[in-house]
């Protein structure tokens, strides 16, 4: 018997850009008494950039990790390439949401291990039995996949770099190949380049553009600096204390809206 | 002349009354605690001076130390290999338990709040055991000699080790966990790729101390009969030989110095 060994189609390669992935719909969540989202709606389409911006406590973060699944909604739906999450339970859940990946602020990798077994770690929510316990039992298929990953962020070099000794930009690119590994078709950074100088935060941000143009993922990032919004987003949700302020074209992240998004002691006011 | 300094005046402490109220208190209970252990323990500087001469006498016969080579200097070399031999399988033996348990006993890895409580249970009840008591146990077990010891430190020193590793992954990062958790890895697969590679330089650095700790306590579980150089250093008491003795801790010290430096030197090669 032979085995024909096909070459696996990017989930990209067969879709149509602009097609819309990612529906959340009237999103609520509060801590302690405070409301932090307060219906939260918005679409997140394959082939753009999707800028979420507003002051500390605005609810941007939260909004992502509820997706994520790393925070509970109150109230509100989120799907996912047509499926209500919230019906979903178990494996079938995790399938699904393995097609969103998260990059953080932090960054989140190990730091003993290489660059390339960071980078494999993003499969292993498909990758079962024994030969994922060890990246030394990783199949070859799979260090590839990686190592391909790695030269789509620009760092197929430092494969065998220990995570640890990257730059903060180097190691956030990596962290990006690692969401590729994991064949998402979402991406959600949280600040991602928070943490970086202002020109590995320019080449990051580019990365995420270059990614959903070229790739067609769906991108959703977390931002502080409304330039970086304004340079590498496609459209801009603009949040005030849980409520969607601006949903639109970056075009409309004007002077007086950024002013309005980042007015200081709102609550006080 | 410079110009006058500008001063303004403190403004006062918040709660400075009960500040100094509980640190007196604190002092007293002190105090108190330590005139009830000084009476508990028939702590009396007294007998030691006049038990002096007893302790001279003892000193005066060790001196100089038994340095004949077939009789007591190359026993006491045999003797020590097994304490570092029993000190060595005692701490690596443990290791697959230990590793276990701390997986299970920390928040941040155990499957389930029941699997957490009962793994904290299991090594509380393994650390409150003085390695002493599993020696006497197994002793009657397996008979008196060095596999008593080893068995005795695999214990204690699962409910030991087991415990700071549990604690310093409890401490780490668990970014890259939850990292992993959101790409779909499953809990068993966040340990191996995040939570253990996170922790291994703390582990081995403790693995290394608790080494160092077993190597000694070997020495102690040969008194009552656990084989190795405590063992000798047992019958040369009895016998009154205490020039035998004062070799036998010569080489004990030579032995546990040498496992200080070389963990210490292990240990800093690691956290750079």
């Amino acid at each position: 018997m032979t085995t024909l060994h096909l070459p696996v189609p990017r989930l990209a390669e067969a879709t149509v850009p602009g097609e819309p992935i990612l529906e959340v719909e009237h999103l609520t969540k509060s801590f302690g008494g405070r409301t932090v989202l307060d219906g939260v709606g918005f679409t997140l389409a394959r082939g753009s950039v999707v800028a979420f911006l507003g002051a500390n406590g605005s609810g941007k973060s939260t909004t992502l990790k509820c997706v994520m699944g790393l925070e509970t909604p109150e109230a509100g739906s989120i799907k996912l390439a047509g499926t209500e999450l919230s019906a979903l339970r178990g494996t079938e859940l995790a399938r699904a949401r393995s097609s969103v990946a998260m990059v953080f602020q932090k960054i989140h990798l190990v730091p003993r291990r290489t660059a390339l077994e960071n980078v494999c770690a993003g499969a292993l929510g498909r990758l079962g039995g024994p030969a994922s316990i060890s990246p030394m039992f990783f199949p070859r298929e799979l260090k590839e996949e990686a190592m391909a990953a790695l030269a789509r962020v620009g760092m197929a070099d430092r494969a065998h770099e220990k995570a640890g000794r990257l730059s903060g930009g180097q190691a956030q690119r990596v962290a990006v190949a690692r969401a590729l590994c994991q064949r998402a078709s979402v991406l959600l950074a949280d600040e991602p380049v928070s943490a970086l100088d202002p020109r590995a935060a320019e080449e990051v941000m580019a990365l995420l553009a270059e990614l959903a143009h070229e790739e067609n993922l769906a991108v959703a990032a977390v931002l502080h600096q409304p330039d970086l919004a304004l340079r590498h987003a496609d459209t801009v949700i603009g949040l005030i204390d849980g409520r969607i302020e601006y949903s639109g074209d970056i075009s409309g992240l004007d002077a007086s809206m950024q002013a309005r998004l980042y007015t200081p002691n709102r609550a006080a006011a | 002349m410079s110009a006058p300094v500008a001063r303004l005046s403190v403004p006062k402490l918040p709660n400075a009354g009960w500040r100094i109220t509980s640190i007196l208190t604190a002092i007293a209970v002190f105090v108190v605690l330590h005139v009830f252990a000084l009476r508990g323990t028939d702590f009396e500087v007294a007998a030691l001076v006049t038990g002096a001469e007893g302790m001279a006498s003892f000193l005066a016969d060790a001196f100089p130390p038994d340095l004949d080579w077939e009789g007591v200097l190359a026993p006491a070399l045999k003797a020590t290999t097994v304490t570092l031999w029993i000190g060595l399988l005692g701490t690596t033996l443990s290791i697959p338990s230990a590793l276990l348990l701390a997986v299970f006993a920390s928040r941040t890895t155990t499957p389930h709040r029941a699997v957490y409580q009962l793994s904290r249970a299991v090594l509380s009840f393994f650390r409150a055991v003085p390695d002493i008591v599993f020696a006497l146990i197994f002793v009657t077990a397996v008979g008196l000699g060095p596999f008593a010891g080893v068995l005795a430190l695999i214990c204690h020193n699962t409910g030991v080790m087991g415990k700071l590793w549990a604690e310093s992954m409890e401490e780490a990062d668990n970014g890259p966990q939850q990292a992993l958790s959101t790409a779909g890895a499953s809990r068993l697969q966040q340990v191996t790729h995040a939570a253990l590679p996170m922790v291994l330089g703390q582990f081995v650095g403790l693995l290394l101390y608790r080494f160092d700790v077993n190597v000694r306590s070997s020495l102690v579980l040969g008194l009552v009969g656990a084989g190795g150089i405590g063992l000798l250093i047992n019958q040369s008491i009895k016998s009154f030989r205490f020039d035998a003795m004062a070799t036998q801790i010569i080489v004990v010290l030579v032995l546990i110095i040498l496992v200080d430096q070389l963990s210490s030197f292990i240990r800093r090669k690691l956290e750079v």
